[in-house]
């Protein structure tokens, strides 16, 4: 029991991450229909600023401690908000009249351009956050260890999370933004500035992936260049197990996917743990074509 | 008559030229990009260094040394495609790659070829039993590194252990080869044997499990980033149990991702270049630091360079045709000094001679030899 608890709250931190950047896909398709491939490295990209940020300017050396996460986090999203919104000004806006295959290839285009930027900006050499910046303390709750760096960066995508639901559903720009995903002509007609709409989209989004990278450079140190593409692949596939579109359904398919990844390399086999997770997404998709929570049937893709 | 002595002196000059000695092009093939492009990269800077002083000692036998250079993409695939750029582009030998799985993408079209290869980094035990007879390789094996890794944890006393890899040929030979040596020599019981999921970044889920298995050690065969990410893991849970790994761990790149938590790690290794008593080492390597500010980060772009040196004595002896550069290296090459040690190969193109150490990571995160 006590190792079932572990392995859970294993799952939670790996699984707040994934929901996070899941996050980003599911907004721009739930607007655009438009899978945006170029997310993960915008994920990527939140992980390096958040090590200029510390390393090169040397904010590491001036302070520590839940102060500099915080600053790290702000620095990165708005600055990746920024690249994500020049990103759909630039790859996607000219093609939104265009065949949706033109905006797909442009998508991944992109998402290679980004990449190999990074690459040859920041070199192919693994990066390091420096260690220490929050103290390596192991919370003992109900007998379970969890180290309270799992603890922080769990709290803080739910906290994210909560505020963009809040956004989402309790606001009036959120109910342009439901209101255009549900019919961008109708939308328009009744007022809404819809592209403005897809611009706050594409700063929402590319801000939420670039805490998820701080945070994978908090948790495990070490960033590299071509890491969107893995994070990209599951964030992705919790988008969709969770139904893609719907905002709900991608943290709650962010944090599930986590979790069976986890419960999976502890009770079945650790070599199959993708393969387990990418099966229960197949399971989930016969019974339920839209994903868990999706409830409208997604046209063409 | 004027007006013809130029076109005249060009001619003479076109005819002239093939008898002038042509360029000798050497063809590196290194993860330039990819998951291995850190390798990659100080590959061609040292093999590059290499090419310059000889080129500035005059060259092989005059001729000035071309080095062709192109990428694996750390994938089999792009092997493949690489392989067939370097072929087109005729170079008689080849110094590359690093991945074993990646070489062997390479080896059917440079053996079809007729090129020479001398892979660097690819220890699977395969690549050499296929009777490639122009493939050579200076890096160990993974039976010779199973052995000496059976024989450290002999030698530690260990006797109950976990061995973790990452399913890559590599690592997998290298775990298969460790496990068979250490249960038929009755070293030690082994209570967990899996592989994770290489490029990932958390591994909590694993460690957790290895953790409630208690071993009194784990071998881990697969590559430094991975070594890295799970002794900082095992650090963050507060679990010390010691880690001991294989050669692709020798990297810098290990302490750095793990921090104050890499002390006491240990590893098998071919010697690393700071510790290769030879003069010509010794000078290499500090023109090394003074044009690249630093050192190889690890000992595999140092065997692509002992590459580079045996293929240059075989040129100077026998000229830039395979059949008598193979042959030369088969039969002639005898105990040459190499940057990483003594280098002879046998008549499969294996790499002869006892080359693993036993290093251990200090508390300065320096990887000090274990005597």
């Amino acid at each position: 029991m006590q190792e079932f608890l572990q392995q859970l709250t294993n799952g939670l931190a790996v699984g707040g991450i994934y929901a996070l950047i899941a996050l980003g896909y599911t907004m721009v398709y739930g607007v655009l229909k438009l899978i945006n491939f170029a997310h993960g490295e915008l994920f990527a990209l939140g992980a390096y600023l958040g090590f200029t940020l510390l390393v090169t300017l040397g904010l590491s050396d001036f302070m520590g401690g839940v102060g500099v996460v915080f600053l790290l986090l702000i620095f990165a999203m708005g600055l990746v908000a920024i690249a994500g919104y020049f990103l759909e000004r630039v790859a996607y806006r000219p093609l939104r009249q265009s065949n949706r295959l033109a905006a797909v290839v442009s998508a991944l285009g992109a998402s290679i351009f980004f990449q190999n930027a990074m690459m040859l900006v920041y070199g192919t050499k693994a990066l390091v956050y420096p260690g220490g910046i929050l103290p390596s303390v192991v919370v003992s709750v109900l007998g379970v260890e969890i180290p309270l760096i799992r603890i922080l960066i769990f709290a803080s995508s739910v906290l994210l999370m909560c505020l963009l639901f809040w956004f989402i559903h309790h606001t009036r720009t959120g109910a342009a933004v439901r209101a255009v995903s549900l019919d961008q002509g109708a939308a328009r007609l009744m007022g809404i500035n819809v592209n403005r709409i897809i611009s706050l989209i594409f700063l929402i989004g590319p801000a939420l992936g670039a805490a998820a990278g701080v945070m994978v450079g908090l948790l495990y140190g070490q960033i590299r260049y071509d890491m969107g593409v893995g994070y990209g692949l599951k964030a992705f596939t919790a988008a969709i197990l969770g139904g893609i579109g719907n905002i709900p359904g991608a943290m709650a398919g962010g944090i599930l996917l986590g979790v069976i990844e986890a419960l999976g390399a502890a009770y079945i086999s650790i070599a199959w743990k993708d393969a387990i997770a990418f099966f229960t997404l197949i399971l989930i998709l016969i019974f339920r074509p839209t994903g868990l929570l999706g409830e409208r049937v997604a046209d063409k893709v | 008559m004027k007006r013809y002595l130029l076109p005249a002196a060009l001619f003479l000059l076109a005819t002239l030229s093939p008898a002038m000695a042509a360029n000798v092009k050497i063809g590196l093939m290194a993860p330039l990009t990819g998951a291995y492009a850190s390798e990659g990269e100080d590959m061609e800077k040292l093999v590059r260094l290499l090419v310059e002083e000889k080129n500035k000692a005059g060259g092989i036998n005059g001729a000035a040394v071309e080095l062709v250079v192109e990428d694996d993409g750390s994938t089999p695939r792009d092997a493949g495609n690489a392989a067939n750029r370097l072929t087109a582009k005729g170079v008689p030998v080849v110094i590359g790659t690093y991945g074993s799985a990646i070489t062997e993408a390479s080896q059917e079209i440079y053996a079809e070829a007729g090129i020479v290869q001398i892979a660097t980094g690819s220890t699977s035990i395969r690549l050499t039993a296929k009777g490639f007879a122009r493939f050579f390789r200076t890096c160990p094996r993974d039976d010779e590194q199973g052995r000496v890794a059976a024989e450290t944890i002999a030698r530690l006393g260990y006797k109950k252990i976990a061995i973790l890899h990452d399913n890559s040929v590599y690592a997998k030979g290298l775990a298969e080869e460790s496990r068979d040596r250490i249960l038929k020599d009755g070293i030690a019981e082994i209570i967990f044997y899996d592989a994770l999921q290489p490029n990932e970044r958390d591994y909590s889920a694993i460690l957790t499990k290895l953790k409630g298995i208690n071993p009194e050690a784990i071998l881990f065969t697969g590559y430094y980033t991975e070594a890295g990410l799970l002794l900082r893991q095992m650090a963050e849970m507060k679990w010390f149990a010691p880690m001991i790994g294989g050669d692709a761990t020798n990297n810098v790149g290990l302490v750095e991702i793990a921090g104050p938590a890499a002390k006491g790690y240990r590893f098998i290794s071919p010697a690393l270049p700071e510790d290769i008593d030879t003069p010509q080492a010794k000078a290499f390597l500090a023109a090394y630091k003074a044009k690249y500010r630093s050192m190889p980060s690890s000992i595999w772009p140092v065997l692509a360079g002992d590459a580079f040196n045996v293929l240059a004595a075989a040129i100077e002896a026998r000229g830039t045709d395979p059949e008598a550069i193979a042959a030369y290296l088969h039969r002639d090459l005898k105990d040459f000094d190499g940057l990483s040690g003594k280098i002879s190969f046998d008549e499969k193109g294996d790499r002869v001679g006892d080359l693993y150490r036993l290093y251990e990571v200090d508390a300065r995160g320096k990887f000090v030899l274990v005597p």
